[in-house]
């Protein structure tokens, strides 16, 4: 119950933080942190699927309310959500992850974080700038949006590990 | 009817997801148009207020520039208006502002400002309450801005030229070749003018200004100046626009009230 409590609260603080602070955020142009993709990455690692995607569902729609735009933040969120938990069997430690254990840097490492988030923010964001470009033409630089941001919200994320979400 | 059960239970989460993207994927096809346009007014009264507050930090923040930007814009009218002054006695001044007084400017803030997307909006503070309708021009200081999609009673919805659907008719300063604006997507700083045909003279520097051919804009108002240009395309040159309005850090922009807007449109309506 108290973890169901704080995963709803964490939900709200990060999609408001994204939509007040970050959303204000560019650099150059190319690159927007995306860091609402946390409150999928610090779901319990038992959360069943079909509750992930949900989430994953909720989150993206309520994204796309905020930032005016129809549904690429929903496909983009819901795949991330998809992925999550096959990515999560295939970086498991060779025992599985410890019970009353939280995907944390606290718990699993610097390394298995960074690359736990990178893949899942790549795939987000991957689905996410295409989806809204729509079209082949300008391959290339939105490929280079994509890698950006990525570094951008991946290294976000990564920080907030030690400065917000410690344990 | 057992293995079929057997299949949904194994599959359910590979079909739950399927099932959202496949909503996902209705909700951005439909809502090209109408649909988005529903969506922003929506977005809009939910967070129209949330920004209104948050707004007047960022207020704060920006006052020194802002006013550097007054200072600047006061002194070029009051010039304007000592050359104008001198030229004309006080009886024509009175005659020609009767026959002429179309345009009526609504000042308004930004409440809400992106630049980083493919489909950029910007949220205004004034709305119907204040006499902003949907397609009227907005400008600001530096140059043209964009214009209105959508209004409730105290917000508007603006389509910034960075946005992908905006389109405008514009022309070179120096020799009236009119063209379409639009934006490729890549850089709030840069939008490209198409349709000018190869015939014509370009010097890299060269004033864009809106053409005055809708009843949107009055003619004369800068949109930008010529970055580079190129003839790949057959007869046309694709010309890339650095555009005289900074959208990272607009602020305070005037809504254009065109008095004869409905006249023109209906007039040309006429001969459809």
């Amino acid at each position: 119950m108290y973890i169901l409590a704080r995963n709803i609260f964490r939900f709200f603080v990060v999609l408001l933080f994204q939509v007040l602070v970050m959303d204000n955020v560019m650099i150059n142009g190319y690159m927007i942190p995306y860091i609402y993709l946390l409150f999928l990455l610090l779901m319990p690692f038992e959360t069943p699927r079909w509750l992930q995607l949900l989430s994953g569902f909720a989150l993206g729609l309520a994204m796309d309310l905020f930032s005016g735009t129809a549904g690429m933040h929903t496909a983009a969120t819901v795949l991330a959500a998809f992925v999550r938990p096959y990515l999560l069997d295939l970086l498991a430690p060779r025992d599985g992850y410890e019970p009353d254990t939280y995907p944390r840097i606290h718990y699993n490492g610097f390394l298995w974080f960074l690359k736990y988030t990178l893949i899942i923010v790549v795939i987000h964001h991957l689905a996410l700038f295409y989806l809204e470009v729509f079209q082949m033409q300008a391959f290339f630089s939105t490929l280079l949006r994509v890698v950006l941001s990525s570094l951008l919200s991946a290294s976000t994320i990564v920080l907030s590990q030690y400065f917000v979400f410690r344990k | 009817m057992r293995t079929l059960l057997r299949f949904f239970q194994n599959y359910s989460n590979l079909l739950l997801f399927l099932l959202l993207e496949i909503f996902a994927v209705i909700f951005m096809v439909q809502g090209s148009s109408y649909q988005r346009t529903r969506l922003i007014g929506l977005n809009r009264q939910i967070t129209g207020y949330i920004y209104n507050q948050v707004d007047g930090a960022r207020e704060y923040l920006s006052l020194k520039q802002l006013n550097e930007q007054l200072v600047v814009e006061n002194m070029e009218l009051r010039n304007r208006l000592d050359l104008l002054s001198s030229k004309l006695d006080s009886s024509t001044v009175v005659s020609e502002l009767k026959g002429e007084h179309r345009y009526f400017f609504v000042q308004s803030r930004i409440v809400r400002n992106s630049v980083n997307k493919q489909l950029n909006y910007l949220t205004l503070n004034k709305g119907k309450k204040q006499g902003v309708f949907r397609d009227m021009g907005v400008i600001s200081d530096q140059g043209l801005v964009g214009i209105i999609l959508e209004s409730s009673a105290n917000y508007a919805t603006v389509i910034p030229i960075i946005n992908r659907d905006f389109r405008l008719s514009a022309k070179i300063k120096s020799n009236n070749h009119a063209g379409i604006l639009q934006w490729d997507g890549i850089s709030p700083q840069f939008a490209m003018l198409t349709e000018i045909p190869f015939h014509a003279q370009l010097t890299e520097g060269d004033t864009i200004i809106s053409s005055g051919f809708s009843s949107i804009f009055p003619e004369g108002i800068e949109v930008g100046s010529i970055e580079s240009f190129s003839l790949e395309k057959g007869n046309f040159y694709d010309i890339r626009v650095r555009l005289s309005t900074d959208f990272q850090r607009l602020y305070h922009v005037n809504v254009i009230r065109n008095y004869r807007q409905e006249e023109q449109l209906n007039l040309e309506n006429q001969h459809k």
